[in-house]
């Protein structure tokens, strides 16, 4: 009578511990799995075996398998991936700019200023020597050169940063089609009795990446499963499978920050009516919000003070060259004869290609060289656009794009540290641990051989019953 | 935080390459610290730092320049002193013998041949007021190629008063930032010169012309005694050059020692530093492949 069940309780367990050996597997399976959970078979001893006299206690169930995750770290892991795509985003551009400018490097703008006022100097020693003049223009041409360079390389790097928002901007919106698309999957999974372990760690790879480019809140529907997505700045972007607002960009001509020849854009939310709802605060975070920083801010500042200083230059040496009564090597007056044309960085350039054409005299004396000496002294000169010297400006302008970039790479290591922190939490709960896993397949290898030995045990007094029958 | 019970083979892998990597970025920041002997190579690596030293490169340029147009005005002062120096010597031969002819015991023949030889004074004090350095007229404004500023006294119509033609612009060197730091290289040889010279015509027209000789010797004084005065400033705007040359040379020294405190790398700590972290990063490595091995995977005969 007792045999039936016993055969049943070893059979069953058989399936479960095998069922139990697959989890294990596959926690094996994904052990360097970015964002796997790991899973666990939860066991539970069947109250009872129906049928019969006997009140039997019923085997081994398998009653779920269980992610072990804490939410509360998933959703610190979210923000702390906001926060350190931000910084590094606005730390990845600012060293870039540093490092393209190359101050230090070969191409320093006070080691031009600094040639070119000592090629006046030459001049002014050497006023009649076509040479030395020639050195003038060549020192004002590499001048104006490494301005346009320098005003180029800032507009591409804005340009840059323009063309990575409008790719993130996308990647967003494919993550929120994504997780809408989850949201639904995960539903129906969980209708139909599932658990859809895989399908949510795969939402939670894609809410992680949508977490880098902007800011976002989640919110799980506990009965459903699905969640609810909304920008940390408050508008619901998705619920269930659902998205209510699209992120979606549109060129923004207006925008003030706007550099020589390039067009930015504007990340807006688009209702499924298609209209465009601009809300800046959602976008203020993540790495479009660190794009945006450095695009509308550092880069725009970087670029007006570069024109501050070439339109100061300029203007002053003009005055100096077409000051009246300058003369040139042949003793035409050069008041209409300006050495720099241009008013901004991107378009400075040296008018004079002839080199008789500097005026190095105030007077048509043989060898004066009194304008000479005055071009030279621009170079200690206070201007008061700038606050100071030339090359004083260029220099503190160095030390502060340095020291933005030092401070951009601080933020980004400190807010890496918190998000390594947190993931670490997040991994020493959540990751595999290989093992403990090899503990728990040789658990459940010993327990379905016992099974199997049971089987075999039932097996063996069946057979000696049906000798004593026959 | 609660204490890590729990590790997954994920955490000690992302640590073992985060340490790695770490080591591995500090080493190569070394090893361009070794290859470039500089202390940091861009301006985010120590921003205060990279702006002094843009600062202090721009003060050597301007010192390197400031050096160079003194060097420049010590040579043409110098070319000035000794041309000056010539000049003093023909006054002295011309008051000599503007005394010797006084005499009144000389001949005719004797004044003739006098006259000859202030004539030839005449022509080198000319020369002297037309002395080129590099193709610049020292007492000519410094004119490059320019023509000669005094007139020769053999050419029509010759007047000393009027011979010279010249540039009456002074010219003047810059040797230090402000606009005020100028020296005047220049000497002007129509103010040195033309009293001179005026001096010598008359004294041989009073020789050809057995004019008053005697009453040219107080003149030909007076023209010896304005080239002396403009030698002694030369000689003292010489000195001048020779002091603030030796003033740059310091100062130069003083900024290059700075602009090596500023950015040169401390070879002997860096070097130190580069064998430590490669010890650590040995360590490292080594550690993982341990950690690596200490698996039940290992143990167990599955």
């Amino acid at each position: 009578m007792a045999i039936d069940p016993t055969l049943g309780i070893a059979a069953h367990a058989l399936i479960v511990d095998q069922a139990a050996l697959g989890v294990v597997g596959n926690n094996i399976a994904n052990v360097n799995t970015p964002g796997y959970t790991r899973q666990v078979p939860v066991l539970s001893a069947a109250s009872e075996l129906g049928g019969g006299t006997f009140h039997l206690d019923g085997g081994v169930l398998l009653q779920s398998v269980q992610q072990i995750l804490d939410p509360f770290v998933a959703k610190r892991l979210l923000a702390a991936g906001s926060d350190a795509a931000q910084k590094s985003a606005v730390s990845t551009q600012l060293t870039a700019l540093v490092s393209q400018l190359d101050d230090l490097g070969g191409s320093s703008l006070t080691t031009l200023l600094g040639g070119f006022f000592s090629a006046a100097a030459t001049v002014s020693n050497q006023p009649q020597d076509t040479a030395a003049r020639q050195g003038l223009l060549g020192a004002a041409n590499a001048l104006a050169n490494e301005f346009n360079r320098r005003s180029a390389v800032i507009a591409q790097l804005q340009q840059n940063a323009d063309a990575q928002i409008v790719g993130d901007a996308s990647q967003a919106n494919n993550d929120l089609v994504q997780i809408a698309q989850l949201n639904d999957d995960i539903a129906r999974e969980l209708a139909q009795g599932g658990q859809a372990n895989g399908l949510r760690d795969q939402r939670q790879q894609v809410l992680t990446d949508l977490a880098q480019k902007i800011g976002i809140t989640t919110q799980e529907d506990p009965t459903t499963g699905e969640v609810t997505v909304a920008s940390a700045a408050g508008p619901v972007l998705v619920t269930a499978g659902t998205v209510v607002n699209a992120i979606t960009t549109q060129p923004d001509p207006t925008n003030p920050a706007t550099l020589g020849g390039n067009t930015l854009h504007k990340v807006v939310l688009q209702a499924p009516s298609g209209a465009l709802v601009d809300v800046p605060a959602v976008f203020a975070s993540g790495e479009i919000g660190g794009l945006q920083q450095v695009r509308d801010g550092d880069l725009f500042t970087a670029s007006q003070n570069l024109d501050t200083l070439a339109n100061a230059l300029a203007t002053a040496v003009n005055a100096v060259q077409t000051q009246p009564g300058a003369v040139d090597l042949n003793g035409n007056p050069t008041t209409g004869v300006p050495l720099f044309g241009g008013t901004t960085a991107s378009t400075l350039t040296v008018l004079i290609t002839d080199p008789s054409q500097v005026a190095a005299a105030l007077s048509t004396q043989p060898g004066d060289n009194q304008n000479a000496l005055a071009l030279a002294d621009l170079a200690s000169a206070v201007q008061a656009p700038l606050g100071g010297t030339f090359s004083g400006y260029a220099a503190s302008e160095t030390a502060r794009i340095g020291a933005n970039a030092q401070q951009a790479q601080d933020l980004a290591s400190a807010s890496q540290g918190v998000l390594q922190q947190v993931q670490s939490q997040r991994d020493s709960l959540s990751g595999v641990n290989l093992n403990e896993e090899l503990t728990n397949l040789l658990s459940f290898q010993h327990a379905f051989q016992a099974s199997a030995q049971v089987i075999s045990v039932v097996n063996s007094t069946l057979d000696d019953l049906m000798q004593i029958v026959t | 935080m609660t204490a890590v019970s729990r590790i997954a083979d994920i955490q000690i892998f992302d640590q073992l390459r985060t340490q790695a990597t770490g080591l591995e970025a500090s080493l190569a920041g070394l090893q361009a610290q070794v290859s470039s002997g500089k202390r940091f190579q861009t301006a985010d690596a120590d921003p205060l730092a990279a702006g002094q030293v843009l600062r202090t490169d721009t003060a050597i340029g301007a010192l390197g320049q400031y050096s160079s147009a003194t060097q420049f005005g010590t040579s043409v002062l110098g070319a000035e002193d000794s041309a000056l120096g010539d000049a003093v010597q023909i006054m002295t031969r011309a008051q000599e013998i503007a005394t010797e002819q006084a005499n009144g015991t000389v001949t005719a023949s004797d004044r003739a041949a006098a006259a000859e030889e202030v004539h030839g004074l005449l022509q080198a004090l000319t020369s002297i007021g037309n002395t080129e350095l590099s193709g610049r007229r020292l007492f000519g404004g410094l004119a490059l190629d320019a023509p000669a500023p005094f007139a020769s006294p053999d050419s029509a119509g010759y007047d000393a008063a009027t011979a010279y033609s010249g540039s009456t612009q002074g010219f003047e060197i810059k040797v230090g930032s402000a606009p005020s730091e100028r020296v005047r290289i220049s000497t002007s040889g129509d103010a040195v010169f033309t009293s001179s010279l005026v001096a010598l015509q008359n004294l041989e027209t009073a020789l050809r012309t057995n004019g008053d000789v005697a009453g040219q010797i107080t003149a030909l004084q007076q023209g010896q005694q304005a080239i002396s005065t403009e030698q002694t400033s030369v000689g003292a705007r010489e000195n001048q050059l020779q002091t603030l040359q030796s003033q740059q040379s310091s100062l130069t020294l003083d900024e290059q020692t700075t602009l090596s405190n500023l950015q040169d790398a401390d070879l002997a700590s860096v070097l130190s530093q580069l064998t430590q972290g490669q010890v650590a990063l040995q360590a490292v490595l080594q550690a993982g492949a341990m950690i690596a091995q200490t698996t039940l995977a290992g143990l167990l005969k599955l």
